[in-house]
């Protein structure tokens, strides 16, 4: 491949009191890839996703998304970073509308009105944009959550069990706004132990186990039709 | 450990007898003036815990390496049984000579009030689980307490004080052999200091290794 | 700096919107002056030397209330994940934080303080700007630890009665000097026999604002 590196990872290791949660994970993404890490609860994906986003120091190791390094150029991986999680990090005493508006502000962003009008008919919720977000519906608010995390255009999306508490319809959606955010060039790493879902679009797959990530190919170099076997073998493997 | 704990046996018994059969009665104030030579060195000790727990607060918040904690921890633990028995005698004595047990007076005032802050530490402490976020907001008590101390006692020196001042900046007005006892009994009660220090946070590594242990055991 | 003008405003925009902080604090702090007057005595005329003490207990018990909810909002949905992931400097949080609670604290007060003089029979002419400098003293100290301490105990699920006991025993030089200046000024004394206690109240403002300034950073991204 010819694509710059985008974000690279280098024996990222956390530990907290003696528990090592992350035990040196390497990875390197191009621009434009989409990751996708399964792991059972507990194999350290948060934490992964929480060192990438800045809010959890890592113990060792580097984190560089270009030449920029984590620990001495945070401001530059919040720029460009966004986290959706089933946490929305919305304000349920405020409408859509305002809530983009804040977080635009945030983030310094000119032209504010036009890029909310356009992130929320992204997401189909133009025509509720002056309703609280304490009235929208669980899918509701992941739609917003995602129009949240855009509003600073940034290059890496990371999303934490996105599909975690969606209704059929709403996951559905999901997948069709991810295929767009894929479609748009920018790297998405998402954690999840839903292997149904999480197998879509994806052009890497990584299994996380115990804090390693024993498993790491690009798609197409895999048998995906006998993924469920592959990954019930690296879980079950550290089970005995 | 063992030998901190023998030395300060050793110099707790040359203490007593310094105190009791060394050092004159006090004419006013008679034998129950010898109380001040424990209460003296107790609010001292008391008040050198706290510093401890600053510096190590301070230490943490840099570092975030858990021995700090674990000093910091140990020496309020200490500080507030000190504290507590600073605010016992210091009581005792007020009984018979201001004929009263509880007086606001500055430095008791200062002591109690040294004591709600570092009981609330402690409380804090219980109140939360997981590692990192209890040393942090730990530590951030431990600091905000101890910045606290010199406020606190200039507020309660605007009160008028009735509280003996022995220890003053250039000279002690007390006898030699009253002031030899009392520097023993000082050093009786930071060796215990230490002892206890050391009693302490070696607790709060075994706690550590034990958790570390566990979560290996977890792992495989 | 500008991003903390944006949390000032969406934090007051959500309190006018539901208004629970200031309700709860108006209600609190009215309950306390009617509490404590009925527990010194219906209808004598309390004396000046405790009635400071009784307006500073009504403010400082309702403050608390108020300042118990100015995390509230960022703690449901993971909202402060969303702050601390925006370029915005912690630093940035504290001074809003602390700016909101200063004015929910001058509401109240704009509102119990006259409360006080009419249920206390208390006379306050000509002395007003003093009693201004006194309350805006105690407001910064209050609000400066007061910020740091939220921050904390909005992080503790496990003991909702965190914010108080941490925060009482750290604000007693704060309250007595304040309690000390009002009584004596109420007193009809001049400035000069309470000035220590100002300069006091100035000593513990600038101090405990700087150590929060500065140990904020430490607690929120813990919480």
């Amino acid at each position: 491949m010819s694509e710059t590196v985008f974000l690279k990872i280098d024996d990222l290791k956390k530990a907290y009191n003696g528990f090592s949660a992350l035990k040196g994970i390497n990875l390197t993404l191009h621009k434009g890839d989409f990751l996708t890490i399964f792991g059972p609860n507990g194999a350290g994906k948060t934490t992964l996703l929480r060192i990438i986003s800045t809010l959890l120091p890592p113990s060792s190791g580097r984190v560089k998304i270009f030449e920029y390094d984590l620990e001495e150029h945070p401001e530059e991986f919040r720029k460009s970073v966004a986290v959706i999680s089933h946490q929305s990090l919305l304000y349920n005493d405020l409408t859509a509308k305002e809530n983009l508006e804040f977080y635009a502000a945030l983030y310094g962003i000119g032209e504010r009105a036009e890029k909310i009008k356009e992130l929320l008919r992204l997401v189909g919720l133009y025509e509720r944009r002056n309703s609280q977000v304490s009235e929208f519906s669980r899918g509701m608010q992941q739609r917003l959550s995602i129009a949240r995390a855009l509003i600073n255009d940034p290059y890496l999306i990371l999303l934490d069990e996105p599909y975690s508490g969606l209704d059929q319809h709403a996951a559905t959606l999901l997948k069709k706004q991810l295929a767009l955010l894929h479609s748009q060039k920018r790297t998405i790493i998402m954690v999840t132990h839903n292997l149904a879902l999480g197998m879509r679009e994806v052009t890497k797959v990584g299994i996380l186990v115990n804090g390693e990530m024993p498993f790491f190919r690009n798609r197409n170099e895999m048998d995906a039709d006998r993924f469920d076997e592959t990954y019930f073998s690296y879980v079950s493997g550290n089970l005995q | 450990m063992r030998k901190l704990i023998i030395i300060s046996a050793g110099l707790f018994l040359a203490a007593i007898y310094l105190v009791f059969f060394y050092a004159p009665v006090e004419s006013v104030m008679g034998i129950v003036q010898k109380i001040f030579y424990f209460h003296l060195p107790l609010a001292f000790t008391a008040f050198f815990s706290y510093l401890v727990a600053f510096v190590c607060g301070l230490l943490y918040l840099v570092k975030k390496e858990s021995k700090w904690d674990i000093y910091s921890a140990g020496s309020v633990e200490i500080g507030v049984v000190l504290t507590t028995l600073v605010l016992i005698t210091g009581s005792l004595w007020a009984r018979p000579i201001w004929n009263t047990w509880w007086t606001w007076d500055p430095r008791l005032t200062t002591s109690l009030i040294l004591w709600l802050i570092y009981a609330a530490y402690l409380i804090l402490r219980m109140s939360i689980e997981q590692e990192s976020k209890r040393a942090t907001f730990c530590a951030v008590m431990a600091i905000i307490g101890f910045v606290d101390v010199p406020i606190v006692f200039m507020s309660a020196r605007l009160w008028r004080s009735i509280h003996p001042v022995v220890v003053k900046s250039n000279s002690i007005a007390m006898e030699p052999s009253m002031k030899l006892a009392l520097l023993l009994a000082m050093f009786a009660f930071f060796s215990l200091w230490f002892a206890l220090f050391r009693i302490r946070t070696s607790g709060g590594f075994l706690l550590e290794k034990i958790k570390h242990l566990e979560n290996r055991i977890m792992e495989k | 700096m500008k991003q903390a003008w944006f949390i000032i405003k969406k934090d007051l925009m959500i309190e006018f919107r539901k208004k629970e902080a200031l309700m709860s604090m108006l209600f609190f702090g009215f309950l306390v002056l009617v509490i404590l007057n009925i527990a010194t005595g219906i209808g004598s005329k309390v004396a000046s030397s405790v009635s400071g003490g009784i307006l500073w207990l009504a403010i400082i018990f309702s403050a608390v209330l108020g300042l118990d909810r100015i995390f509230a909002h960022e703690n449901e949905n993971r909202c402060i994940d969303g702050l601390l992931l925006s370029p915005i400097e912690p630093e940035s949080i504290f001074l809003a934080k602390m700016a909101v609670n200063l004015i929910f604290m001058i509401i109240a007060e704009v509102i119990l303080i006259p409360l006080f003089f009419i249920l206390y029979n208390n006379e306050i002419s000509g002395r007003l700007p003093m009693l201004i400098v006194i309350v805006m003293l105690l407001n910064l100290g209050f609000s400066s630890v007061g910020t740091l301490v939220s921050a904390m105990s909005s992080g503790i699920k496990k003991n909702d009665m965190m914010l108080p006991i941490l925060l009482f025993p750290v604000l007693i030089p704060l309250i007595a000097a304040t309690v000390k200046s009002t009584t004596e000024l109420l007193g009809g004394a001049g400035v000069a026999k309470y000035s220590q206690w100002l300069y006091l109240t100035g000593a513990f403002d600038l101090i405990f604002f700087g150590s929060s300034y500065l140990l904020f950073e430490h607690v929120i991204k813990e919480g």
